[in-house]
């Protein structure tokens, strides 16, 4: 083979050398013991990304541990991190678009099992030990679980609603009836034979109900989005329910100004004050008359995403999104709005789960 | 690492046994030209000051799996940022985002009106005879909106006598099946050219999939062990049909005509996420896509002066349906989207030549879309149905004037004047000035400079999508400056060397981003103001080596950042000064050609630096994308018979087997392969 030619080849597989392997950073397992009190916050992440994140809070110490459940189990959390509830020791994180319930220590935040194959679970409740229901968006049914064994064991149907426009949210409950506030293009409270898992009765409120919650004299409080701008659903001015669980009648509605967006109705420790995002933070007795007038945090500039109390201090957490594409910040605030201490989290702080 | 070494040791064993394979009088000139070195001082006046990439048929017509996206990342400095094989892919020109790269096919704009990307695809690299990137500035001698630089896609007569059949068949890994089909005739004055290209895939490559695990549990629901599965691609299924008609007249006397119809038909399903743990049997994720586009073409041709007008109509029909087995067999509608697009195009131009010095050019075009978009069936409040949509039509218009003069051979310079239309809403002027000047005769060195003021209207989603649209946003605007340096020798049929250096700068102004809002949706905003700069090598080499061996090698190099300089959303705000997210600050192709009479190896690497996932460059464990390095190796024999042209070739796609991500949670496929036969009867 004259030179030359010899001189060629070598530089063109030479240059297979330009190709290099890559080095992946696989997480490894990481060990926690987080005991005592804890708050921990589901990032939803991007959709579609999944890089959903859990953060875990030590009030005490004010340390911020991120991407726990990552950092714990060597695996993604998922895409869409919707919600979190915790029982008996074990935390069920909700992960919207991976179809999947994680259930994790809530020490060591190893997981412990999963429930997989929802289609777009949204929150879950608990009925008993081995009975619990998780709400959906993009279908009709609210699924039946057995949490011990991880697994469906049957649905409840929600009446005028088709799977495209199903929609089911957070569950409160009152004697053997959960209540479930129906939001993406819908107006209703649902009311739940926790017995016979068939829906009993419903409400009409507004247009798109985004939170429920139940205060310390059994009163339902809900509050709507009023829908947006040419909707064909309709746009109206969003409004605050406060409804009697017994009864299951409004008793007072409280009007907002048209164009306005409250979300995130959340009560104290006590459950004798919610609290809601509207631009400010809001802050109302539960036996009050009217709307206040004043906020508890005036707005600051940004959007606020993220609301809770804790039940034991009745410090105030914030959470901000910023622009949804990098680490959320949370603001944490004495009761009477001072500001103690303020941390990142993971992408889009939306929920929050006290230990 | 095993397995690489005997990759090279199976191509080295396999490269010296065809070395000596005895052959002769194979043609080999299909493969690498060595062309003269174009003397600049007669350069065309049309390209005074441009900054082009040029893609050659070599590189288009490599092998007819290819998309555009796949000739994109292995050939130009562009950044295609791809959700996995036969799914969305788009570009990122200098930094900039997919809306900010206007695509013209034959001549006619083909991004889509309500989105404002080009998912190129969808485009197979065998329906392009000519591609072209303007880079930045350059933009605007074809269009505007072009933030970030301009696509040029067009056909072209195969300029051949009587009839002709071009067959090739391709299969692949993962059940993959291409097939393509010309038909073409041709006579002093007709040519017409019939091509279709088929591909069908299962799409269902291997992984190890590290974003989840599988549990192990025993009898009481207790983990006793968890591992990596190594998962298929699920959903990930494809059949595209492409269609493109061609007829050509020329009466030779300088009138010109053309039609060109395109016909697409794709079926799509959408693969699941790495962290999706639903089972993909009871989940149907899928896109359909039914696309017309037809341009026709009239061009007058004189000593002096040249006038053209096209006219041309796409219709677009789009799906996208997500479903779920709700457990008795019926796979429910959990989303059902529908759009369509009309698109009215007309085009007038006009070129004329003084004294060989001046060039006056001016253009006219128009753009009216029709748009209906249906996204969601909901049940109202009153109990009937409603759907969530809406339905706008817009013209976009867009002329241009520009006066190219070049006073003596070394200096050249070019203004170009456009103003733009959308809707009711003019822009301001768009001014563009263009110079270049040989800088020294012996090696073709060449200075070239450029500045643009250039703006980018909101498309039809954000302002009108349902929900979230925002009618009140403003345009997009930005200033871009280029200043490079080019250089080319050679020798005839020994060697070409060419290369060229280009530092850019661009401002963007009210830059669109979607955002979520407290509703629950997304709305678009006039967000970041972006700086973009940075620097784009290119280089060509060819050899002609003795005893028929010839080699080709070509580079590309960007140093891009693409820094946010806007105000802060908030106090807490950590992504001013930042590299916008998914944007590499480094990439580079390298591509080898060596032929030896019959036989050609090619090779083709890109790579691109770490890239971040959010806005805030923060290093954690899903903050960033590692680096990745790709390697694509074929080798193609011809057998030239009597009757026929015979070619057979095989290709290894990533080749050293890299596990890579191009976007989080979209798995990539290792190495796969496919082998092509091609015909090409004589008749």
């Amino acid at each position: 083979m004259p030179y030359k030619i010899k001189i060629l080849l070598s530089v063109f597989f030479a240059s297979f050398f330009l190709a290099g392997c890559m080095e992946w950073e696989y997480g490894l397992e990481e060990d926690f013991a987080a005991s005592g009190e804890g708050l921990f916050i589901t990032n939803e992440g991007n959709f579609q990304y999944g890089n959903a994140s859990l953060s875990y809070y030590d009030p005490e110490t004010k340390t911020i541990e991120n991407e726990i459940f990552y950092r714990a189990n060597a695996m993604k959390l998922g895409d869409v991190a919707q919600s979190m509830i915790i029982r008996d020791g074990i935390g069920w994180v909700v992960v919207n678009n991976s179809h999947v319930v994680f259930a994790i220590d809530i020490n060591t935040f190893k997981e412990v099992g999963r429930i997989t194959n929802l289609t777009s679970p949204r929150y879950m409740h608990f009925i008993s030990d081995e009975k619990a229901y998780i709400t959906q968006i993009w279908d009709n049914r609210i699924f039946i679980v057995n949490p011990k064994r991880y697994e469906i064991t049957g649905y409840i149907d929600c009446p005028n609603m088709t799977t495209e426009s199903g929609s089911t949210e957070q569950m409160v409950q009152y004697g053997k009836y959960v209540f479930v506030n129906c939001w993406s293009y819908q107006n209703r409270i649902l009311k739940i034979d926790t017995e016979t898992d068939k829906v009993v009765d419903e409400l009409t409120v507004g247009i798109q109900p985004t939170s429920l919650v139940m205060d310390c004299n059994n009163k339902l409080w809900t509050v709507t989005d009023g829908g947006y701008e040419g909707s064909p659903y309709g746009h109206e001015a969003p409004s605050l329910y406060r409804i009697d669980a017994e009864t299951f009648q409004i008793e007072q509605q409280f009007r907002f100004t048209f164009g306005d967006a409250p979300s995130e109705v959340q009560l104290n420790g006590t459950k004798d004050k919610i609290y809601w995002i509207n631009n400010d933070i809001w802050e109302m007795d539960v036996t009050a008359d009217y709307l206040p007038i004043k906020p508890f945090l005036p707005y600051q500039e940004t959007i606020y995403y993220g609301l809770t109390i804790c039940p034991r201090t009745g410090d105030v957490y914030v959470a901000d999104a910023i622009d949804y594409c990098q680490q959320g910040k949370i603001y944490r605030y004495s009761k009477d709005g001072e500001l103690i201490d303020e941390f990142y989290v993971g992408i889009i702080p939306g929920a929050f789960c006290w230990k | 690492m095993k397995k690489r070494y005997l990759t090279y040791i199976l191509l080295l064993m396999l490269f010296s046994a065809n070395a000596e394979e005895n052959s002769t009088n194979y043609d080999v000139h299909k493969k690498i030209l060595i062309p003269e070195v174009t003397v600049y001082g007669k350069r065309p006046l049309k390209e005074i000051g441009l900054q082009q990439t040029k893609l050659d048929s070599v590189v288009l017509k490599e092998n007819i799996a290819l998309s555009m996206a796949d000739v994109l990342t292995f050939n130009t400095p562009i950044f295609v940022k791809s959700y996995g094989r036969a799914t969305l892919s788009t570009v990122s020109f200098r930094g900039t985002s997919p809306s900010h790269t206007q695509v013209t096919w034959n001549g006619m704009r083909i991004n889509n009106p309500m989105l404002g990307m080009t998912d190129f695809s969808m485009i197979p690299s065998y329906f392009i005879d000519k591609a072209s990137l303007l880079h930045g500035t350059s933009s605007v001698n074809e269009t505007g909106g072009g933030l970030g630089g301009a696509i040029k896609l067009s056909t072209k007569p195969t300029e051949q006598e009587g009839f002709g059949l071009q067959f090739v068949q391709g299969v692949g890994s993962f059940y993959t099946f291409d097939d393509f089909l010309r038909l073409s005739y041709g006579n002093e004055h007709w040519q017409t050219s019939t091509r279709i290209v088929f591909s069908t895939s299962k799409n269902n490559y291997k992984f190890r999939n590290h974003d989840k695990k599988i549990n192990v549990y025993d009898d009481d629901m207790n983990i006793v062990e968890q591992y990596y599965p190594i998962e298929r691609n699920k959903s990930g299924e494809f059949k595209d049909l492409h269609l493109l008609q061609e007829v050509y007249y020329n009466n030779k006397r300088g009138d010109r005509f053309g039609l060109n119809a395109w016909y697409i038909y794709s079926n799509r399903e959408l693969p699941m996420l790495t962290v999706d743990h639903g089972d993909d049997t009871d989940f149907d994720n899928r896109q359909r896509e039914h696309t017309f586009r037809s341009v026709f073409s009239y061009d007058h041709l004189a000593e002096a002066w040249k006038v053209s007008a096209n006219a041309g109509y796409i219709y677009t029909w789009m799906a996208y349906d997500y479903k779920r087995d709700l457990g008795n067999g019926v796979m429910a509608h959990m989303t059902r989207s529908r759009s369509k697009i009309h698109t009215i195009y007309g085009k007038v131009e006009e070129e004329y030549h003084l004294h060989k010095k001046w060039l006056f050019m001016a253009n006219l075009s128009a753009h009216q879309h029709f748009v209906e978009s249906r996204d969601k069936n909901i049940i109202l409040q009153s109990g009937g149905k409603g759907i969530v949509g809406y339905r706008k039509a817009r013209i976009e218009l867009s002329g241009s004037a520009s006066i190219k003069w070049q006073p003596i051979d070394r200096l050249g310079m070019s203004v170009v004047v456009r103003e733009e239309l959308y809707g009711k809403k003019w822009t301001p002027v768009i001014p563009a000035f263009f110079i270049d000047g040989i800088l020294c005769k012996k090696g073709n060195l060449m200075a070239k400079a450029s500045v643009s003021r250039n703006f980018r209207f909101p498309t039809l989603n954000d302002l009108y999508f349902l929900p979230g649209g925002n009618p009140d946003l403003k345009h997009e605007s930005g200033w871009t400056y280029d200043a490079g340096l080019s250089f080319a020798v050679g020798k005839k049929d020994v060697y070409t060397l060419s290369g060229s250096a280009t530092w850019f700068d661009s401002y963007i102004n009210d830059w669109i981003i979607w955002l979520p809002t407290t509703k629950g949706f997304f709305s678009p905003d006039n967000i970041k103001d972006v700086h973009a700069y940075g620097v784009e090598l290119q280089a060509d080499l060819s050899l002609i080596f003795p005893k028929d061996w010839r080699l080709g090698l070509n580079g590309t190099f960007s140093w891009t950042p693409s820094i946010n300089q806007g105000e802060p959303r908030s106090p807490a705000d950590q992504s001013v000064g930042k590299q916008l997210p998914y944007i590499p600050l480094l990439s580079s192709t390298i591509n080898g050609r060596l032929s030896w009479r019959s036989w050609t190896l090619s090779y083709k690497w890109c790579y691109y630096s770490e890239r971040f996932t959010m806005s805030s460059n923060d290093l954690s464990l899903t903050g960033k994308l590692p680096p990745y390095f790709m390697s694509n190796l074929s080798l193609e024999k011809l057998f030239l018979f009597r009757w026929a042209d015979l070619s057979l070739k095989g290709t290894i796609n990533n080749l050293f087997d890299e596990e890579y991500l191009s976007v989080l949670s979209r798995p990539m496929p290792g190495i796969n392969f496919e082998f092509f036969v091609g015909i090409t009867p004589k008749w």
